[in-house]
């Protein structure tokens, strides 16, 4: 929220849970249309596209390139060889400890 | 210290620490998604793919900066600089993309003891 609002605004406590409502009930809303979807096409999974075409068919067509943009460099991310892998994951795990 | 790269946090989406100052924690987007999925025909629990709570990740990354955008509008609106849960409210009343959290934002007044007598006759 923080970068959505100049340096000179200021969020009150009641905004953010307000907004963190909303944002789970966008989850829900968003996951129902896609479990939807693999139910009419028999799938067991909800993956990453079905979310991308929900997202589209209730009206936030203008997230679907960036997420699909996202999604894409996500999965080439994920099939790197082994040794980025750990070296990703010990950078993670120093920033954590 | 190197800096992380920018999709390093990704990797460890399975355990249920923040993976950066911004993202979402992906733990807790697939407990919600885990309560909307519903079951699949034949009983059993929808699966999600291990994809779908990074993608969500960024959804809701993009949702919160559009509805608290609108919300800082209605703030500027009202002279103010501080966003309050009745600009969010605003926002969500004033943009169509958003009526499915009419009944979340009512709530949310609801439970505050607001004042809104008309929006209840409007209802029945």
């Amino acid at each position: 929220m923080r970068r959505a609002v100049p340096d000179n605004g200021k969020i009150a406590k009641d905004a953010k849970e307000s907004v963190q409502e909303c944002v789970s009930e966008f989850i829900s809303f968003v996951t129902s249309e896609a479990s939807d979807k693999c139910m009419k096409e028999k799938r067991k999974t909800i993956s990453g596209e079905d979310l991308i075409w929900s997202l589209g068919t209730l009206g936030f067509e203008e997230y679907v390139e960036a997420l699909k943009h996202y999604l894409k460099l996500y999965r080439e991310v994920s099939i790197k060889p082994p040794s980025v892998f750990s070296q990703s994951c010990l950078l993670l795990h120093s920033k954590v400890c | 210290m190197r800096q992380a790269r920018p999709y390093s946090g990704m990797f460890c989406g399975g355990v249920s620490v923040r993976t950066g100052p911004h993202a979402l924690p992906l733990a807790r987007i697939k407990k919600i998604m885990k309560r909307s999925a519903g079951e699949t025909a034949d009983g059993g629990a929808r699966m999600i793919s291990g994809e779908a709570p990074v993608v969500f990740s960024k959804a809701c990354e993009l949702f919160i900066a559009e509805l608290t955008r609108r919300a800082w509008a209605a703030t500027l609106d009202g002279k103010r600089r501080t966003v309050h849960k009745e600009d969010v409210a605003t926002a969500v009343h004033n943009t169509d993309l958003f009526d499915f959290l009419v009944d979340v934002v009512m709530a949310v007044h609801h439970a505050a003891g607001g004042d809104d007598g008309d929006d209840a006759a409007a209802l029945e």
